[in-house]
């Protein structure tokens, strides 16, 4: 509706536009005329030839015929006349007046117009369309090049962005294709809730995150992302805003910070074609060396002796007994199989971009397709994508302008049916075989998938290969998203109107299969030929219009204002289907009939939300030295029920710019030196759309015949907007003619009324939990940012660029519904505590302190504080025990040795310490890169996070010796007999303390990581002409070669996802893999 | 111009700015709000079909235990009659080794809550409806309180019996302003509840819904008969226990099935069958019940203990030739799997609540413990002769020799074979020991239990628990005193 009414505005505004010159004069004179060369006076064919008005809006247009004539009707004798025509320079109005004839000799362009270059953006872009000088920014705004990211090969440009903007965290959830990145702007502003940046696109937000209730049917939301789908080759610049004076613009969608992102667009001159290849190769690194079969298979039946238990006896023995008279037991359980290596293979990527750009005074174009290709490291993931985009600018006269740009992305991506499957292939028993033997002992080429192993069965394990390759999801997406945009200048350079619509159009398909091969059990069960099909249809309509005010005062006074409007409203249908037990594996579609597809295995959802934003701003800049902005904004959403809907936010920034007082003239060097101050509150919204209303559902099935409906949720009638206050505190440096930049920020983000889904509540009213706003929790810290170019000269060029952060986050307040510790208990093996208090950072985990192995009987008396050991009261001796009286288990020799902080002879939650915490102290990156003669350029790239802890998850499964599951090499080295001296327990199946949560575990996740080393070359002009282009470009990249880590595990780059009991667990997923990339643009 | 036009844009944004407030104003496509609920009786009917269902399963998104799975666990892993199978939890062998902790999930009364939640909000709002519907009559919306009364009291029954001293909540929640922290109430006044409760729905239950299987799966006033008599017995009230019993027995609705093979099939397989009185139709809703991965899966959870094949079921050695008792057909003697609630996957065998062989047998102890020991005999022996029971499990007590003591394990040991695996002999087992506030000799029993059930290095230390009477009830989970710090816990586990 809100929509219906801004097309409305805008049908009038045309109207009234459009009227004067039609009805002005009834009587019609022609003007005819002929075009010719004005060199050889050949006729011109085809040229446009228009008539124009006082605004130059054009009245009326025509083109020459084959003989270069042209007749125009005038209809008012104050028009002038136009000529244009490619490769012609486009002639300088003429007014008709009387005349009905005019003959226009066209004069070659003798100029061609080169190839458009981006430079760096000198304006600031906030995304509003006011454009305020860089230089002018009262607010932390980070930006990013297209220079800088060009030569990145990246699917994503968000992997593009890793490490080099401060106050950016990037981080891959696993290297597999079409793998979602974690991007965190200057930490996690809700404990539970929304917490992705806004992405906006050319001045209107880019839906990423995923709706409420997107049903994944049996996927993960971790496993499923929207992928940022704009072909890196098509952006112009990226930037970053950080503090609430920036974001106050995006309104309750910014809390989270926001990424501006702009794309390129056509510039005048003759169509500029480009081709742009990349193509990679890309290895995993070595995983964690395991062992192999024969070596596994003697562990097991050790774990069996040191447990007390008789192994021959159970149910899988003949897996263990290598029994060639049993051939089928035999030649399927007596293999070295390397799991992760079979699934494992070379990556390989490839990438095409083609763009055609040029434009002429009226007209303005950019047009690009791109095709993507990515066969991923683990087998079975692929994702190939087509992009294209075409952005067009055309002037209707001087005061009014439109743009319309369109894009469309499709993909397809195929990716593992569980994430799990690099998991279970790391445990994977390795004496098994991946294809099946006979009883004859004959090779069958069929994956050996046994309904049950020693190991278990599906899901806990299955045969990794099978799958990887026979099952899998398949995400294919559409994405459509249509743009227009008028300027119109009521009052030149005095008020303008900025308006723009934008529909956005995805649908996604997502479709699994697990067929009976890859699970391995019987027919009757849900996890055989498994097929579901979920469609996902979002349609988002955004608009906004904007009045900017510019008066112009003098020389000293300086306003720049603006008042805007928005709106957004999104709906979201999705449909489900999934059925089992399909009757054959090759039928994977959910359509054809399973033998369960009864109650609950169809459903559909549908969700819409809402929001509007109306803002004013005002920006007052005097002498050029002292600015201010002030920012109102007031926001509605349909999230919230009627109590708590509307909210107004404010926000104030200033900037102090000494080097423009008279006291610093006399320091020339510097160019610029300001000092930065803001703060401001931004209102978020909670996630889910309609929790006002008490909403009653029904049952999937009906009982005797009826259907039952039920109360699904409660009426949350309280929940308020959640408010992040940033204060933020900058400093900017240019010295040198700009050669050397530094920018340092301090801030703090206090989120407070925070929100948290789901809080219990006594169970005796129905439901478990509630929403409620809970608490205060301050994100805080700095950064800082230093670029130089140490040497510009016109042979070498040498720039160098740093960057760091730190960012702390911080619990103030909570509510006493809220949980302090998470659940488990420390007495199990692998179990870490994690508590939530006030004024401590997230993220801290506590366990026992791990001293290494009782050698013998002797090491395990207890000792009391002085070294003594402790006498019981009968006078005898005591051995040390684990958690008395409870548990009461009395350490073996061979058993894990944990430090007895009270000196009790007992271990138990008494002696559990801090072991460490999860967040990184600093995070950044640092690079350097040189330029010979403007055509060589050699770059390196590093990025590094220092001082955070690491859970090894994969230390714990892999060392644990207690089950079947694989383990790593480094047990060999474990206890086996009295007095061995080493720092791996006994092997101990299904008992035991060995792996209780303590610092054995903890390790230093800090890292400086080679990122990227790139070259690229610059052919020649004479070389390229001579190929028929324009300029001719080779670059070749390299990413991830080299990593500086004390991390023993798979990769130290592990997503951080803070909520308060999560703590940072490393389960070596496909880690960032080694790439090369060679890449090629081509300039026609 | 221009004018006119800055005028219309302002126009144009004051016109949206007054319909902001309604566009921004959405509702769900789908569910259905309360406001537009609660007009008609086919609401009201929805409201009350969706109690029962909420019985079957979790209601969807909700997630967690079926509410029946709660009713199998906490009747059966704590008595002698069940052991841990292939794929038991640790929890559940806690539970088992009378190890019971105030984490453990199993003591999460949610489920319960949630079905008095809704028992609640159609007891709240139904009376709304009848206003607004001139079709809904009074007797109509009577019976449909009746079920939702019914269902209340036997969550209620439930929980007292589990917990003793639980929060008695009485009205539904539908809004987040109107939780209020309640604590516990005494389990006699949750009793006292359930008996005004339940004499209300005696007046207003429906005798006949027109089908066999409505008049099984839905509350009858001979179901309201069936648990008024169950309270009773549990309250120690024989008198109305066996006025109760009278009245189902003497509406001559329900008889016993002959004693073949089918009688299996008929009762529990197919379903409503003339011997229930109230049963959870899960037949009907074609979904399947929450006992394959539990009974019957490779990794089930539960599988009988050998208690149940050598004695409960004793083979009759004399008599080899003799057909056995019927009611040993559903578990396996040597794999000691339980097939009672499923046979196959998926499984939609219902839930049996109540049948007639519970009014005999509750008949029985009540007149057993109100005087007449020689006329309990002769109902237990009703029940075993429609059962075909065998010699072997019989007990050589007199009609003359009777006494209250003796014919009292006659009947639990009868109800260990009629129920088994049905969820009841836990709270069997409690009423016969909690008996005359603890002062027969029944308290032997739970030593006999002990003694059976519990892994021997357990055996000693569940004893000494048992000691306290306290400890015969579950402890409050650990998330509920945190959310209402109002609730104590039961003392046993406070110390």
């Amino acid at each position: 509706m809100m929509t219906r009414n801004f097309l409305n505005t805008i049908c009038f505004i045309f109207l009234f536009l459009l009227a004067p010159g039609r009805f002005a004069f009834a009587q019609t004179v022609y003007v005819r005329g002929k075009v010719v060369d004005a060199s050889d006076k050949q006729p011109v064919i085809g040229a446009s030839v228009v008539l124009i008005d006082k605004d130059k809006r054009t009245v009326r247009g025509v083109s020459t015929d084959i003989e270069g004539n042209y007749s125009l009707p005038v209809s008012d004798k104050s028009l002038r006349l136009v000529v244009s025509y490619l490769g012609y320079e486009t002639t300088q109005p003429i007014t008709v007046g009387d005349r009905t004839t005019l003959n226009i000799q066209l004069k070659s362009s003798t100029k061609m117009m080169e190839e458009v270059v981006i430079r760096s953006n000198v304006k600031a872009e906030t995304g509003t369309g006011m454009e305020i000088a860089r230089r002018d920014m009262t607010s932390a705004i980070s930006t990013i090049n297209a220079k800088d990211i060009e030569d990145m090969q990246v699917a994503s440009i968000d992997q593009a962005l890793q490490g080099r903007l401060p106050g950016m965290d990037v981080a891959a959830s696993s290297g597999d294709p079409g793998a979602p990145m974690q991007i965190r702007i200057r930490g996690t502003a809700s404990i539970n809730g929304a917490v992705d940046p806004l992405i906006v696109v050319d001045g209107m937000p880019y839906d990423l995150s995923i709706p409420s209730d997107f049903n994944f049917a049996t996927s993960d939301e971790n496993n499923y992302a929207q992928l940022l789908s704009i072909a890196p080759a098509d952006i112009k610049d990226i930037s970053v805003l950080k503090d609430a004076a920036s974001q106050a613009v995006w309104g309750s969608r910014a809390a989270n910070g926001v990424i501006v992102i702009n794309t390129k667009r056509g510039a005048i001159g003759p169509p500029a074609i480009s081709y742009n290849f990349k193509g990679s190769f890309s290895k995993q690194p070595g995983p964690v060396p395991m062992l192999n079969g024969d070596q596994y298979s003697s562990l097991i039946l050790e774990e069996y002796y040191n447990a007390g238990r008789q192994f021959s006896s159970s149910e899988y023995a003949k897996e263990f007994q290598y029994d060639p008279n049993d051939p089928y037991n035999y030649f399927n359980y007596s293999n070295n199989t390397d799991w992760l290596n079979a699934i494992t293979r070379t990556g390989l990527m490839n990438d095409h971009n083609f763009s055609i750009a040029g434009g002429g005074e009226k007209a303005k174009y950019r047009a690009s397709a791109g095709y993507y290709n990515e066969v991923g490291t683990v087998r079975g993931t692929e994702l190939s994508r087509i992009t294209s985009r075409i952005n067009l600018d055309y002037n209707v006269s001087n005061k009014i302008r439109f743009s319309s740009d369109i894009s469309y992305t499709h993909s397809d991506n195929n990716s593992l049916y569980t994430s799990a499957v690099r998991n279970v292939a790391y445990n994977k028993m390795p004496n098994q075989s991946v294809y099946e033997y006979d009883i004859y002992g004959n090779p069958t080429g069929n994956y050996f998938s046994p309904i049950a192993t020693a190991q278990g069965t599906y899901p806990g394990t299955y045969n990794p290969l099978a799958m990887a390759e026979a099952a899998g999801r398949r995400d294919i997406g559409e994405r459509v998203i249509p743009k227009f945009a008028l300027t119109y200048d009521i009052l030149p350079k005095l008020l303008v109107l900025r308006s723009a619509f934008q529909a956005d159009i995805n649908n996604t398909k997502l479709k699994g299969f697990l067929p009976q091969i890859a699970s391995g059990r019987p027919f009757i069960e849900s996890s055989v030929n498994a097929a579901d099909d979920l469609d996902g249809n979002w349609f988002t309509m955004n608009s906004n219009v904007s009045l900017g005010f510019t008066p112009n005062l003098n020389e000293k006074h300086n306003v720049i204002s603006f008042l805007q409007f928005q709106s957004y409203d999104s709906k979201y249908t999705g449909q489900r289907l999934s059925v089992t037990n399909t009757a054959s594996s090759y039928l994977s579609d959910p359509t054809i009939d399973g033998r369960t597809n009864f109650g609950g295995s169809a459903g559909s959802s549908f969700t819409q939300s809402r929001s509007l934003g109306l803002l004013f701003s005002t920006q007052y800049k005097y002498l050029d030295r002292y600015i201010i902005n002030g920012l109102v904004r007031a926001d509605g959403n349909s999230k919230f029920g009627p109590n708590h809907r509307y909210g107004v936010f404010p926000s104030v920034s200033g900037r102090w710019r000494v080097s423009g007082e008279p006291f610093m003239k006399a320091l020339r060097k510097v160019d610029d030196l300001s000092f930065r101050a803001s703060i401001g509150v931004v209102g978020n919204a909670p996630r889910y759309d309609y929790t006002f209303y008490n909403t009653y559902n029904n049952y999937g099935f009906s009982y005797l015949g009826t259907s039952g409906v039920y109360s699904s949720n409660m009426e949350i009638s309280d929940l308020r907007w959640e408010k992040v206050t940033s204060t933020n505190m900058g400093i900017d440096l240019a010295m040198y003619k700009n050669k050397l930049r530094m920018t340092g920020e301090v801030y703090r983000r206090r989120t407070s009324d925070m929100f948290y889904p789901g809080l219990r509540i006594p169970g005796y009213n129905g439901y478990s939990g509630i929403d409620m706003n809970v608490g205060v929790m301050d994100n805080q810290g700095w950064e800082f940012q230093i670029d130089a170019t140490p040497i510009s000269k016109k042979k070498l060029r040498w720039d160098v660029n740093f960057n760091v952060s730190h960012n702390e986050n911080l619990i103030r307040e909570i509510s006493r519904l809220y949980p302090r510790e998470n659940n488990g208990k420390v007495t199990s093996n692998n179990v870490f505590k994690v508590f939530v208090q006030e004024n401590n950072p997230f993220g801290s985990f506590y366990g026992f302190k791990y001293k290494g192995v009782y050698t013998d009987k002797n090491s395990t008396i207890a000792l009391d504080k002085n070294g003594d050991p402790i006498i019981g009261l009968n006078g005898e001796q005591v051995y040390m025990r684990f958690a008395y009286p409870s548990i009461n288990y009395t350490f073996q020799a061979g058993d894990a040795m944990y430090e007895d902080m009270n000196h009790d002879g007992n271990i138990d939650y008494k002696d559990i310490v801090y072991l460490g915490n999860g967040n990184p102290k600093l995070t950044g990156g640092f690079g350097s890169q040189v330029t010979y003669k403007g055509a060589l350029r050699l770059g390196v790239y590093f990025t590094f996070r220092t001082g955070y802890d690491i859970i090894n998850g994969t230390k714990v499964t892999t060392t644990n010796m207690s089950g079947y599951t694989n383990q790593s090499t480094a047990v060999l080295r474990r206890w086996r007999a009295e007095g061995d001296v080493t720092d791996m327990p006994r092997a101990l199946y299904g008992t035991g303390y060995n792996w209780l949560g303590s610092d054995r575990y903890i390790e230093d996740g800090s890292f400086v990581r080679l990122k990227t080393v790139t070259a690229s070359y610059d052919f020649s002009k004479s070389f390229s002409r001579r190929l028929g282009m324009k300029s001719l470009r080779m670059n070749v990249m390299a990413e991830n070669l080299l990593t500086f880590t004390r991390y023993t595990g798979q990769d130290p780059e592990v997503p951080i996802k803070l909520t308060a009991f999560s703590t940072v667990q490393d389960y070596s997923t496909t880690p960032p893999i080694k790439k090369v990339t060679f890449g090629l643009t081509a300039n026609f | 111009m221009k004018k006119i036009f800055i005028n219309l844009c302002f126009l144009a944004l004051l016109l949206s700015l007054s319909s902001c407030n309604k566009w921004l104003d959405l509702k769900p496509r789908d569910g259905i709000i309360k406001d537009e609920f609660w007009k008609t009786k086919e609401d009201v009917q929805a409201a009350v079909s969706g109690m029962y269902s909420s019985m079957l399963a979790s209601p969807p998104g909700v997630g967690g235990r079926a509410l029946t799975e709660y009713m199998f666990m906490w009747g059966e892993i704590r008595a002698d009659m069940v052991d841990q199978g292939p794929g038991y939890l640790t929890e559940e062998k806690d539970i088992m080794d009378v190890n019971i902790v105030e984490s453990n999930s199993i003591v999460k009364w949610d489920a319960f809550y949630r079905t008095i939640n809704y028992c609640n909000t159609i007891l709240d709002f139904a009376p709304g409806a009848k206003a607004l519907d001139p079709t809904f009559s009074t007797k109509e919306l009577n019976a449909y309180m009746a079920e939702a009364l019914t269902i209340r009291s036997m969550m209620y029954f439930y929980l007292v019996r589990s917990f003793k001293d639980v929060p008695l909540k009485l009205t539904s929640t539908s809004k987040d302003t109107e939780i209020k922290n309640i604590g516990k109430a005494r389990d006699s006044v949750v009793l006292a509840q359930i008996v005004t409760d339940l004499n209300t729905a005696e007046k207003w239950a429906v005798d006949d819904y027109g089908s066999n299987a409505l008049n099984k799966g839905r509350i009858t006033k001979f179901a309201v008969n069936a648990l008024q008599a169950d309270v009773y017995l549990w309250m120690e009230k024989y008198d109305d226990c066996i006025n109760r019993c009278v009245k189902i027995i003497e509406s001559e609705r329900y008889t016993f099935l002959n004693p073949t093979a089918a009688w299996y099939t008929n009762v529990f397989y197919n379903g409503s069958s003339n011997e229930t009185i109230f049963e959870l139709n899960y037949k009907s809703a074609n979904i399947s019940n929450p006992f394959y991965d539990m009974l019957r899966g490779p990794k089930r959870r539960f599988i009988t203990t050998g208690y149940v094949a050598s004695e409960v079921f004793a083979p009759d050695e004399d008599d080899p030739a003799r057909t056995f008792d019927v009611r040993s057909d559903f578990f396996g003697s040597s794999d000691l799997i339980i097939y009672k609630h499923a046979q196959e996957y998926p499984a939609f065998l219902n839930w049996q609540m109540y049948r007639l062989s519970d009014i005999y047998l509750m008949l029985a102890e009540a007149e057993n413990y109100s005087g007449s020991p020689s006329l309990a005999l002769t109902f237990v022996e009703d029940v075993r002769e429609a059962r075909n029971a065998v010699d072997a499990t019989a007990a050589t007590i007199g009609p003359v020799d009777a006494d209250a003591n003796s014919v009292g394990e006659y009947i639990l040991a009868e109800r260990s074979r009629e129920f088994a695996f049905e969820g009841k002999r836990w709270y069997d087992i409690l009423r016969f020991a909690k008996r005359d506030n603890y002062s027969s000799q029944y308290e032997g029993i739970l030593r006999g239990m002990v003694l059976r059930a519990v892994a021997p290095s357990f055996q000693q230390a569940a004893l000494n628990k048992y000691k306290d009477v306290n400890s015969h009830y579950f402890p409050i989970h650990q998330d509920e005193l945190f959310a209402d710090p109002t609730l104590t816990q039961n003392p046993f586990y406070s110390k």
